[in-house]
């Protein structure tokens, strides 16, 4: 049957081969370079993570976030990790990301969201304005950030991520795929052609059950010709391949997961899942040479950002793992001698409103404040801060949800370039680009 | 399609369909292995006995049979306070606190359930509506609360689908973990609104879907070719606004009742009228509740106005499909179930009612495609690893208490009833991993780290030794599927072969899984009979031949 999914698909293929980036173009450049994305599930409120701090902005933040243990959110100014020639601060759970401000090295991306073309205010209330599919849907805003590709309706694109059509653009796959994943499967890694590949954050990627020496057990031999079965069934057939590219990937990727790793102790007493899966990633940078690869894409991810109840005391948790678990990251990059090859930046369903909901929490909202940081990243704070005002001139509902002001397309785009993408294929992978003035936000000097 | 009488209700409504005795289905029409499929979609794995069962009576029969048969359930998990300290006063065993505040109970006791109890389909129905209708451990933490929220899909698993959605709206496990529990009347004067998150997820995952949907489940498109949304943000805070004023039911031996009762979850939530908005409240199709209603009364018509929404015939039965049968059903299979759900069929002479699930279920399992699938090519599933468990020991003959079953279902992905969010362990619509037109919704957790893993679970459960019983757990028995009589089988690989095929693959399997088996039977020398059966039987699990149902 067709379904949301299928749509959209089917609505490409109509499309025509047009829609798929170039191939064989090769990235630029052929040192090293690394992106992270550290995926906040659930929506997490930026309103909260980055706070205006000049005098009227953060007098109106307090005013319509209310007073907190009173069934509002406003955090004192007083707590805030200042970030200096900023204008804002951070959320004190994020004091250990100020002082990579304080190095230089952390870009703060206010209000940027899902924007298949820039929208003024008026643009957006008026009638047949192209307006992101099914905003406030936890799924659907995962997909629009991890596509890259804002759409709206079904005027969109394959179901791939941005991650994955960038891997697209290699001339071949590699024994270990370029887009690697240490959180589970999505759509941010998987290409028109080229899928990738999810290994957990455990110590070993090896499958079990035929010795220590599985090559030169006969069973194993079985099993491998058995998933070069054709398959005609559908199911099958995808099993099989999952099956073939772990197996493919196994030897190379397990010697650099059962390392210890050189940087674990950076990580020593940040016990988190965020932590311990970005400790698997710095495994795997360390290991790259054996990897055969030059370029990676690396899938980190937290649940638990929908905080529609509870919030101050929830999102503090959440916080007080990925500050911590984030300045881990960047010292061990420098440690490893890659600060600048290795880019790590946040994304997110979608902000939650600035009014509070019943039960000290916050509903689901659009756009959002993200980080970006790396050795190589330019810090400061890019576009501009939405007036934290209800009903204000950025606020699209009445209860605080921002009309964003930078497209997910751009930010997204920003972050290919600098990885190597060409203006010309940033054209294809980020079709949308097309309708913003501004192709590069600048993070990168 | 072998059984052509019973696709016909589909077309005329006054066609009685499941009115046909057991007698007018020779039990001898079902081979055996029609049986095992079709107990691989209804029941968490065929065994010899069910098998036989089956086929003695037919699936009419079958299915009456499992109607009829009293739920099993939860033991052992009865209130406690959900302060730990106080149930687990320091100086308690060290399982106090597993037992009492985790999910360990109940997640060990699903299995045992599964894998022992003979309400094998209203197990599986339950299992399936936990996987719409989500109220996650990852927040309910208390036993006790799952054991109750769960009981709701075990009670009406042939019940109504309104009795579900209205118990699940008004459950405290759902309360708590979509937030409609404490949920106030806006607060000017704060500046708080009601909270839309119950309101949302209703709409979006437990009825009607994002899109207005056709009868077969395809999505209704406008004059530009764009999908028509089925609710906007105000209707989500219309449902808001309507389900404010509901608060957990006192504790035992409490001594105030009030808005804001403190959390408990032996008894549905109740209302304070003075918390519950008294406005007017838009809902779905253009219908707007007066104002002035009690919450009562509000809760009443939202559920009604949801439950009677086109969308929910085609949204639940495409997914209830999904669950029992095939990720891709065709379009006019859809149609049946939907129309199944809508009451368009007569059972005992009389047409059913909207919502009834016994309707629902008998139109999922007995279509002509669930037993002779119309596009091979395209039918079936991934098993999800806890059904790929539960089918493993069955079908092998295993026992298992449920303990180890537990802990290798949440290392494959899929810790039983806590799921990450709201949004089950997969979407149902999740991309077939090299084919996204096509729904694979298990593949959402199958990858190359689950694949590893799951060699390692099959390494252990064909290791011939089991699993030790848990001796921390009262009446353990472990985990084991017994391989002597493989063993024994395995003095003629070719015997042995084909009843792996005969069990494992409802004798299905390929010339060339068959032929590799026959090797990997062969690699130990005929001395070592228990090295032969345990290759062919890993080699036989780990294939994607069983990996998928079809």
């Amino acid at each position: 049957m067709l379904n949301r999914r299928h749509l959209l698909s089917h609505a490409a293929a109509l499309a025509g081969a047009s829609a798929l980036p170039s191939l064989g173009a090769p990235l630029v450049g052929s040192d090293y370079r690394a992106l992270v994305c550290v995926f906040l599930y659930g929506g997490n409120d930026g309103n909260n993570m980055v706070i205006p701090t000049d005098a009227a902005g953060y007098a109106a933040y307090a005013k319509a976030r209310g007073t907190a243990g009173a069934g509002g959110l406003a955090l004192q100014q007083s707590s805030l990790a200042p970030l200096n020639g900023g204008g804002v601060g951070l959320h004190p759970a994020l004091t250990p990301l100020a002082d990579i401000w304080n190095q230089g090295h952390l870009a703060v991306q206010a209000n940027v969201g899902p924007l298949v073309r820039p929208l003024t205010m008026a643009q957006f209330n008026a009638a047949g304005a192209q307006i992101p599919s099914n905003l406030f849907s936890h799924e659907d805003q995962q997909d629009q950030w991890q596509r890259g590709q804002s759409f709206s309706g079904n005027a969109a694109t394959p179901m791939t991520g941005w991650g994955g059509r960038v891997a697209d653009l290699q001339t071949t796959g590699g024994v270990v795929p370029m887009a690697l994943s240490v959180s589970g499967n999505n759509i941010f890694m998987n290409g028109a052609l080229r899928q990738g590949l999810t290994v957990g954050s455990g110590g070993s990627f090896a499958v079990r059950g035929f010795g220590n020496n599985p090559s030169a057990n006969p069973l194993y031999q079985l099993y491998q010709s058995l998933l070069q079965q054709p398959y005609a069934n559908a199911e099958e057939h995808a099993a099989a391949s999952v099956l073939n590219q772990a197996i493919k990937a196994s030897n190379a990727l397990n010697t650099a997961l059962s390392s210890g790793g050189s940087v674990a102790g950076l990580f020593n007493g940040h016990g988190s899942s965020i932590a311990q899966q970005l400790l698997t990633v710095a495994k795997m940078i360390e290991g790259r040479a054996g990897l055969g690869v030059t370029r990676q894409l690396f899938f980190v991810s937290m649940g638990g950002f929908d905080t529609h109840n509870d919030q101050l005391n929830q999102q503090n948790q959440l916080f007080s793992d990925l500050g911590p678990a984030l300045k881990a990251f960047y010292d061990a990059m420098q440690q490893l001698g890659v600060a600048n090859a290795v880019t790590t930046f946040t994304a997110s369903d979608f902000a939650r409103t600035l009014q509070p909901a019943s039960g000290g929490g916050t509903d689901h909202a659009w756009g959002n404040h993200h980080f970006v940081l790396g050795g190589a990243v330019k810090g400061g704070l890019y576009g501009r801060m939405p007036e934290t005002v209800l009903g204000g001139p950025d606020d699209m509902s009445g209860e605080g949800r921002w009309l964003p002001t930078t497209s997910v397309d751009q930010m997204s785009a920003t972050l290919a370039a600098w990885f190597g993408v060409s203006a010309v294929d940033l054209g294809t992978v980020f079709p949308h680009l097309a309708n913003f003035s501004v192709k590069n936000l600048g993070y990168f000097g | 399609m072998r059984h052509a009488r019973l696709c016909l209700w589909a077309a005329a409504a006054s066609l009685a369909w499941p009115a046909l005795a057991a007698s007018d289905l020779p039990p001898t029409t079902m081979t055996e292995s029609q049986a095992r499929r079709f107990l691989s979609q209804a029941s968490f794995g065929p065994t010899d006995a069910s098998v036989a069962e089956l086929r003695a009576g037919g699936r009419q029969a079958w299915l009456a049979s499992q109607f009829a048969l009293p739920s099993s359930d939860f033991s052992g998990v009865p209130y406690v306070d959900p302060d730990s300290s106080k149930g687990c006063p320091t100086g308690s065993p060290a399982t106090c606190k597993r037992d009492n505040y985790t999910l360990f109970p109940v997640q060990v006791q699903f299995f045992a359930n599964a894998i022992n109890q003979p309400d094998q389909l209203r197990q599986r129905t339950a299992l399936a509506l936990s996987e719409i209708l989500v109220a996650s451990g990852n927040v309910i933490k208390l036993p006790n609360a799952m054991a109750q929220y769960q009981r709701i899909f075990l009670r009406n698993a042939f019940g109504n689908f309104r009795d579900v959605l209205k118990e699940v709206t008004l459950s405290p496990a759902m309360g708590r973990f979509l937030n409609m529990a404490n949920n106030d009347k806006p607060n000017p004067a704060k500046g708080i609104q009601p909270n839309e998150n119950y309101g949302r997820e209703v709409l979006q995952l437990f009825s009607i879907g994002l899109f207005r949907l056709n009868l077969d489940g395809s999505v209704q498109l406008d004059a530009k070719g764009q999908p028509i949304p089925s609710y906007d943000q105000d209707t989500v805070e219309g449902f808001a606004h309507a389900f404010t004023g509901w608060t957990y039911a006192p504790r035992p031996g409490a001594t105030k009742n009030k808005f804001g009762n403190p959390s408990y979850y032996d008894a549905p939530m109740i209302a304070f009228d003075e918390h519950h908005d008294k406005g007017t409240k838009k809902l779905l199709n253009g219908t707007v509740l007066p104002g002035g209603q009690t919450a009562q009364a509000d809760l009443e018509a939202a559920i009604d106005n949801i439950f009677n929404h086109p969308n929910v015939g085609p949204f639940i039965g495409r997914q209830l499909i999904q669950q029992f049968v095939t990720a891709n059903p065709s379009p006019a299979y859809v149609h049946r179930v939907a129309t199944a759900f809508d009451g368009g069929v007569i059972i005992d002479g009389q047409r059913s009612k909207r919502g009834d699930m016994k309707a629902v279920l008998t139109a999922i399992l007995t279509d002509p495609e669930a037993s002779s699938p119309q596009t091979p090519a395209t039918f079936g599933k991934l098993r999800e690893p806890i059904l790929q468990l539960t089918h493993l020991i069955r079908s092998l003959g295993g026992i298992s208490d449920g303990v180890w079953l537990r802990s290798q279902a949440s290392a494959l992905g899929e810790p039983v009833y806590s799921p990450p969010t709201v949004f089950n362990f997969f979407p149902p619509d999740y991309d077939l991993p090299d084919n996204p037109t096509l729904d694979g919704p298990a593949f959402g957790i199958f990858n190359a780290s689950a694949a590893f893993t799951l060699s390692g679970v099959l390494q252990t459960a064909l290791n011939g030794k089991g699993v030790a019983p848990d001796t921390t757990v009262t009446g353990a028995v472990g985990t084991k599927i017994d391989l002597t009589r493989w063993q024994t089988l395995a003095a003629t690989p070719t015997s042995l072969v084909a009843e792996i095929n005969r069990v494992l693959f409802a004798g299905r399997a390929s010339t060339a899984l068959q032929a590799a088996l026959l090797k990997a039977a062969q690699i130990a020398p005929a001395t070592k009979p228990l090295d032969r059966a345990r290759a062919a039987l890993f080699l036989a699990t780990m294939s994607p031949e069983y990996l998928v149902e079809n």
